[in-house]
């Protein structure tokens, strides 16, 4: 009796551990203790399975019309998932107004994209590139059925699809392939750059003294300022699991900035292009400035080519007049050597083990030389 | 042999004077007071210590230090039953190394009327503060936004605005 008992309760508790595995509540993201989860959508719990597949839809380029593009290509691990070009160029050769964007540490990303106040999850997201026509970037649009009918019949996809979508009768549709994508997505995480070392670890040798000097100015309300867009852990908004959702507008005016950095006409009018609000015309949304050195040129439509000139940019408060431009860019009292210094600490936040970490590259060299 | 002798004991003399010069950072209350103070972290951990949580961006920190309501009655400003008249006309003036001001009235710091506390904090998690938050700083508990937060912290002046 004593024994059945142990057993029931064992089954108990085994069920318990396996509905929590299963609704992704003790998902290991690996972060650095006491930063936060990001958010996960209840409908899209987190499963090693589901990354996994994720993983080998982000870089299958049989997701584009014609088979020379994934998600990869303008999201590259080592240019910390950019594709190190002014404005990326889709699967047709068709030229997007904007510049690709980093994905570490995306899942922490109040808004997605440079300019839409809108687009808050993953899974919406990954549908743009995927079915957008105004650039074609994958050009999918027309031709998911083809896909999905290819992916149904792929030997790796028919281990990995029913693993990450249990017991569902057809998991192969094109919510669960933007699930896996979302779920890969959210699990690309830095948290190990040099000055995370400096700040987190109490490593204090992992900076030189040029970027400790770099960090009182970035830091500093009087001099460099740049902690007044891009302050915090992440260098930039972050949401995270627990998050109170702030009002929309609110939230809205402390991401979306107009900094002077270019003449915002078609098809770059920013938050505009969303909202008609005059006082939107030029707004994008602040970056993480983690990994920064290695995602040049710079800002949406990568017209400011490095980071010494960025800086200059900021310095002269804005380079160019703009009506909408934020009272918080004003010219900057910054000698050469305090720039110099500002490159040092934005060097500091470039983490190496992100740009190779396996958990993060794409597989199907390894399976074609298999096959 | 001489030279050799007298170039040591230059030496020595430089690396004496250049640890004497070594800046012990500190924290200089001034202004209004009946007595000016000089803080330290040696002078600090003799204080009263009080102990503030924040979190920011979902990271959280305890700051450890003294309220500044400690630090000013040590100066001798009126507090209490005291902070009456005149001296509700007075505030003091947060200034950090890099010029950044904030301020705050007698009354906003006293228990008896906003008790709205802000600490003079001087580490976080157990260790002493470093880089961009200075050796000291203010936290500002109250506070929604962070900018009367002062970081780098070094010095605290009392002002009496009344003519």
């Amino acid at each position: 009796m004593r024994t059945n008992l142990h057993l029931v309760l064992f089954d108990c508790a085994l069920s318990i551990l396996l509905v929590s595995s299963l609704m992704g509540a003790d998902f290991d993201w690996r972060l650095t203790p006491g930063f936060p989860k990001p958010v996960v959508p209840a409908d899209n719990p987190m499963s090693d399975a589901k990354v996994e597949l994720g993983r080998y839809l982000f870089y299958d380029t049989r997701m584009s019309v014609n088979g020379k593009a994934s998600c990869g290509t303008c999201h590259r691990q080592e240019l910390a998932f950019t594709d190190g070009r002014a404005r990326s160029i889709g699967t047709t050769g068709e030229q997007h107004p904007r510049r690709s964007m980093s994905l570490i540490n995306v899942a922490y990303a109040p808004y997605l994209t440079w300019a839409n106040g809108t687009l808050t999850s993953l899974e919406g997201q990954a549908l743009v590139p995927m079915m957008g026509t105004k650039p074609v970037e994958l050009g999918l649009l027309g031709h998911e059925k083809e896909f999905l009918e290819v992916v149904a019949e792929d030997p790796t996809y028919r281990r990995l699809f029913p693993e990450a979508f249990h017991g569902q009768r057809n998991p192969y549709t094109l919510a669960n392939v933007t699930r896996a994508i979302a779920a890969f997505e959210r699990t690309i995480i830095s948290m190990r750059s040099p000055y995370d070392r400096y700040r987190w670890y109490g490593e204090m040798n992992a900076l030189s003294d040029s970027a400790k000097r770099g960090e009182i100015i970035f830091f500093s309300g009087e001099r460099g300022r740049c902690f007044r867009c891009h302050g915090g852990w992440n260098f930039g908004p972050v949401r995270f699991a627990g998050t109170v959702p702030s009002g929309r507008d609110e939230l809205i005016s402390g991401i979306f900035f107009n900094t002077g950095a270019t003449v915002y006409v078609e098809p770059n009018r920013g938050l505009f292009e969303h909202t008609g609000r005059e006082a939107d015309i030029g707004k994008f949304r602040v970056p993480s400035l983690r990994n920064i050195a290695v995602i040049s040129p710079y800002m949406h439509d990568g017209s400011i080519p490095n980071l010494d000139a960025v800086i200059d940019h900021y310095i002269a408060g804005g380079k160019l007049a703009h009506p909408n431009k934020s009272e918080i860019i004003r010219p900057l009292t910054l000698t050469e050597q305090d720039k110099q210094d500002l490159i040092a600490f934005l060097n500091s936040l470039t983490d190496r083990e992100a740009l190779t970490d396996p958990r993060w590259s794409n597989p199907w060299p390894a399976v074609r030389a298999q096959r | 042999m001489r030279r050799c002798l007298m170039l040591a004991v230059l030496g020595a003399t430089l690396s004496a004077i250049s640890v004497a010069q070594e800046v012990v950072p500190s924290v200089e209350v001034t202004g209004a007071v009946k007595q000016p103070l000089t803080l330290t972290a040696e002078s600090l951990a003799k204080f009263p210590r009080a102990t503030v949580k924040t979190t920011n961006q979902g990271i959280e920190t305890t700051y450890e230090g003294v309220w500044l309501t400690e630090i000013l009655r040590r100066a001798g400003v009126p507090q209490g039953e005291q902070l009456r008249g005149r001296a509700l006309a007075s505030y003091v003036l947060a200034q950090a190394q890099d010029g950044y001001q904030v301020v705050f009235s007698l009354a906003e710091l006293d228990p008896s009327f906003a008790g709205g506390g802000v600490l003079l904090v001087d580490t976080a998690n157990g260790k002493p503060l470093f880089g961009e938050q200075g050796r000291f700083r203010l936290v500002a508990p109250q506070d929604k936004p962070g900018a009367r937060s002062v970081r780098m912290l070094t010095k605290l002046e009392v002002v009496s605005l009344r003519k």
